[in-house]
């Protein structure tokens, strides 16, 4: 496995309140320390170890197999790692692996939303869940562009990932793991997404960004490269 | 901000709903469960004919009879309530939003709201086509409550142990046997005595206690069983 991880660019900024995103002014940072998985007998990630900060973007890129779904499953809490470390602090605590579930915002081609329910209603669904308010998912699809009513089941695979990343942002998380996040996007799609991580970045949050192609992200950013 | 507490509430009171709202819309559960009771129950009166006035089989056979057609109904569609959010890849998007005992929570209100509908409709068309009288109907329906419940929190756990594995049916089947089985038994006894008269006797507080068991089991299982 080979990795590299380069310094940021710049500082971040923050943003005011009413943000899409991250909550404004507060500190965040995700370090992670030579994390592996095997299923079975695949090595399905190799030791990987990086570090990001508020305002900064890590992408991890390599190709098909090497990992990086994989990584972020074991970022995210959804996948126990079998060896290495994960430290996820907000504001100067360290969250333990139920917290990091909660507070993380996902974005990833194998998570789904139920066929029977509109948008508007799955959005609301994850609101109650997180207890936020109802109102909270009609803001974000209309900023990313889907109407409420259509039940999730008829949208097409773009319009599923902007329901992703409209779920991703409900609780203004602070650190987003995007796996492949760009992906079945048309041009205004990828430009309101695109918006949305930087408003995310400059208002002090931190993304973790897994694509197997090199993947231009503005501002603070950082690089890991999976590999065998 | 939402009290722990209420906030708790309102995440199982909202898994509750929006199962329902699926479950309304695909029918998938409801039509599986209620086939099968009805086709199990035509079958039996088929076969038996009125025997409730044959008094030793009133006592002895139909009680265990009408339960095992609830026993199957049960399997026939409670396992869905979690296979379904593996199978639709919805089981992540849950993960990471709801609090794991909260989602237990609101699976077996599910599955007790849907079980109950259930013996709503089998136990008077069983009694009216198998001629059974009743002695004592309060603790008839007593039996079908407690046992219900015990038989919906049952099913729901054992479907989340059996959600994550490949070969889900036959685990179903396999760990309901040994959990299921005391269940029934004190359930049949119950019904037995409501069918002859006789006093609850020692099943009832045994049945409710086994109802407990169970619940506090699953409460403190469950988020074990459901995040890695």
């Amino acid at each position: 496995m080979v990795y590299s991880c380069g310094p940021p660019a710049r500082a971040g900024q923050f943003a005011g309140p009413g943000s899409y995103t991250a909550r404004a002014m507060t500190s965040v940072s995700l370090v992670f320390d030579g994390v592996r998985r095997r299923f079975g007998r695949v090595r399905a990630l190799e030791p990987a170890s990086g570090r990001v900060a508020a305002g900064e973007a890590l992408v991890v890129t390599g190709a098909n197999g090497a990992g990086k779904s994989t990584l972020l499953r074991c970022l995210a809490g959804l996948l126990a790692p079998d060896g290495g470390t994960v430290e996820h602090v907000e504001e100067g605590a360290a969250l333990t692996p139920p917290e990091r579930r909660a507070r993380i915002g996902f974005v990833a081609p194998d998570l789904a939303f139920y066929d029977e329910l509109s948008a508007g209603e799955n959005l609301e669904f994850f609101a109650r869940l997180r207890g936020l308010p109802a109102a909270r998912a009609g803001e974000l699809l209309e900023r990313v562009g889907l109407p409420v009513d259509r039940a999730a089941g008829a949208l097409s695979s773009g319009m599923r990932q902007r329901l992703r990343w409209a779920w991703a942002l409900l609780a203004r998380p602070r650190a987003l793991l995007l796996d492949e996040p760009f992906q079945n996007l048309d041009r205004e799609g990828e430009d309101s997404v695109r918006g949305l991580l930087g408003e995310h970045l400059e208002s002090g949050g931190l993304a973790i960004v897994a694509s197997p192609i090199p993947l231009e992200v503005a501002g603070a950013v950082s690089h890991l490269t999976l590999g065998r | 901000m939402p009290s722990p507490t209420s906030h708790w509430v309102a995440s199982a009171r909202a898994v509750f709903a929006k199962d329902w709202r699926c479950e309304l819309r695909s029918r998938y559960a409801l039509n599986a469960i209620g086939l099968f009771a009805v086709t199990t129950l035509v079958v039996t009166s088929a076969a038996l004919g009125p025997s409730g006035s044959n008094q030793a089989m009133a006592i002895n056979v139909l009680p265990a009879i009408l339960w095992l057609i609830l026993l199957f109904a049960a399997a026939a569609g409670l396992p869905r309530v979690f296979v379904h959010e593996e199978e639709s890849r919805t089981a992540n998007a849950l993960r990471l939003a709801a609090t794991p005992s909260a989602l237990f929570a609101g699976k077996v209100a599910f599955g007790l709201s849907l079980l109950l509908a259930i013996e709503a409709l089998v136990a008077p068309l069983y009694l009216a086509v198998m001629n059974l009288n009743l002695a004592s109907p309060g603790l008839f329906v007593g039996a079908l409550v407690a046992g219900g419940y015990g038989l919906a929190t049952g099913s729901v756990l054992i479907a989340a142990l059996a959600s994550q594995a490949r070969g889900r049916s036959t685990l179903f089947s396999v760990l309901a046997f040994p959990v299921l089985m005391p269940l029934l038994l004190l359930a049949i006894e119950l019904t037995r005595n409501s069918v002859a008269g006789d006093p609850a006797g020692p099943a009832l507080p045994q049945l409710l206690l086994y109802d407990g068991t169970v619940t506090i089991a699953g409460l403190m299982l469950f988020p074990a069983v459901w995040n890695p």
